[in-house]
């Protein structure tokens, strides 16, 4: 595993990333990266407090037009994951709390997705909320809250 | 002529939080001679925007303290004196401000606003009026030896000194990274009701009424309330490294806008009255539009601190 860290570290890009002179490198990336969290987390956390009952007399249907936005998030932010996680590969690769994260953000695609299947899956239209979509609703609030906290923490825990 | 420095541009800019609480809360009062909601909206639409304004008006003060600092001919217990004081002033009218939006955001949506929005201003903006008049007249000691008051009154007092925020911040290692995630959290959560909110106004959830997602603002509120007080501590605790950073001075000229925005979400009729189904109008798309860009301006000047600015 350590082979394929040191050889994602010396390719070309990942050198540009963590070392180019230029704000369009890893100032950027890292900028983006924070752009896509505030979509995907924003976003999800609007649908979550729906289905929590916050704003009830938002109809559920239009508000599915939200998970475009989700995966506009979640697609930036898995590219410019990957190149960060390359420019550092070495050091993110054997960092416990990056794992964490990962784990986290895997639990907040899989709650969301399974959000949709279950709220919009047989009706596009739904009116109602059930024990479950509120379920779901708080294992996607609170797994991107510990995505986002671990993920910030990244900078300051070896 | 504009203020050619930092400490000028503080000098300009304190008269904000004395001259503008006087002016909101003096309408806010007048609302109750004159029995007039129209009025005590204004008024409370005043005491936002000046919570909003207040902002520069502090931050221009760290940055001219640092520029006065040590110099023989101010006095710098009445430099420490003043901050003390305006650090407990911006507290005050922010949560003032915080209040008013408050009652404004419920007036719109239940035609009158909790019983305790009345009497909590009323208070706060008293408690505000003297802390900040305090603050101003220490603030006076700093360089103006021709009106000085005696030693003993510039330093008595600071119950809650600036530099104990600072301390806090800096020696528990776990505040700042804390802090930090909070402040990201925050940043979802305002940015994504909000980018909610306008994506309304520009074509989309053509489905919803603007008075549902109305619902959701106090939410994006919580997230400033929360990226406000945990952005603070930063630059309380390290103000080196912002007050001479371009890139911050963009961040709260972005925030002051985009603040000014969210009122214009809460208050305005025609928004208010958007009914599902109903296109916006191509203003209601531009302002919409400019809403979201000036927010994530304030997000890439926020994350550029350190790469677009000198410090850190």
């Amino acid at each position: 595993m350590m082979n394929l860290y040191t050889w994602l570290e010396a390719t070309s890009l990942s050198i540009w990333v963590r070392e180019a002179p230029t704000i369009w490198a890893f100032a950027t990336i890292i900028t983006l990266h924070t752009f896509g969290m505030g979509v995907l987390v924003g976003a999800s956390a609007v649908l979550d407090l729906r289905l929590l009952g916050i704003a009830r007399t938002i109809p559920l249907g239009p508000l599915s037009t939200l998970y475009r936005v989700m995966w506009a998030g979640f697609w930036l932010n898995l590219v410019t994951g990957s190149l960060l996680f390359a420019a550092d590969a070495t050091s993110r690769g054997t960092q416990w709390l990056f794992f964490v994260k990962m784990s986290f953000v895997v639990l907040g695609v899989v709650a969301t997705v399974r959000i949709r299947k279950h709220v919009y899956g047989g009706n596009a239209e739904p009116t109602t909320v059930d024990a479950t979509a509120r379920r779901l609703a708080v294992v996607s609030l609170a797994a991107w809250v510990l995505a986002t906290t671990s993920g910030r923490l990244l900078a300051y825990v070896q | 002529m504009l203020p050619h420095d930092v400490t000028h541009l503080h000098l300009l800019l304190n008269h904000v939080p004395t001259v503008g609480t006087m002016i909101g809360l003096g309408l806010f009062v007048m609302s109750f001679v004159r029995r007039s909601d129209h009025l005590r909206h204004i008024s409370l639409e005043v005491l936002y925007l000046i919570a909003l304004a207040t902002l520069p008006a502090y931050v221009s003060g760290l940055a001219a303290q640092a520029q006065v600092i040590g110099r023989p001919d101010v006095s710098e217990s009445a430099i420490v004196a003043h901050h003390d004081r305006a650090m407990v002033s911006f507290m005050l009218i922010e949560i003032t401000g915080f209040v008013a939006w408050l009652g404004l955001w419920q007036y719109r949506r239940l035609a009158r606003m909790a019983a305790w929005v009345s009497p909590a201003i009323l208070a706060l903006g008293v408690v505000t009026f003297v802390v900040v008049g305090d603050a101003a007249t220490v603030g006076g000691e700093i360089r103006h030896p021709e009106i000085k008051l005696d030693e003993a009154a510039v330093t008595a007092g600071g119950w809650f000194p600036a530099a104990n925020v600072a301390e806090l911040v800096t020696t528990n290692p776990w505040v700042w990274p804390a802090a930090e995630a909070l402040h990201f959290l925050g940043l979802s959560l305002l940015f994504g009701v909000l980018f909610a909110v306008n994506l309304r106004l520009m074509g989309g959830l053509r489905g919803v009424s603007f008075a549902a997602l109305h619902r959701l603002l106090p939410w994006a509120m919580l997230g400033f309330g929360v990226n406000l007080v945990t952005g603070m501590m930063f630059t309380i605790a390290a103000a080196d490294q912002y007050i001479t950073n371009t890139p911050f001075h963009w961040k709260i000229a972005f925030m002051m806008m985009a603040g000014a925005n969210l009122l214009y979400l809460t208050v305005y009729d025609k928004l208010w009255e958007l009914k599902a189904g109903q296109d916006p109008v191509f203003l209601d798309r531009a302002i919409a539009m400019s809403a979201v860009a000036l927010w994530i301006g304030v997000i890439y000047a926020g994350r550029m601190l350190p790469f677009l600015g000198d410090a850190f």
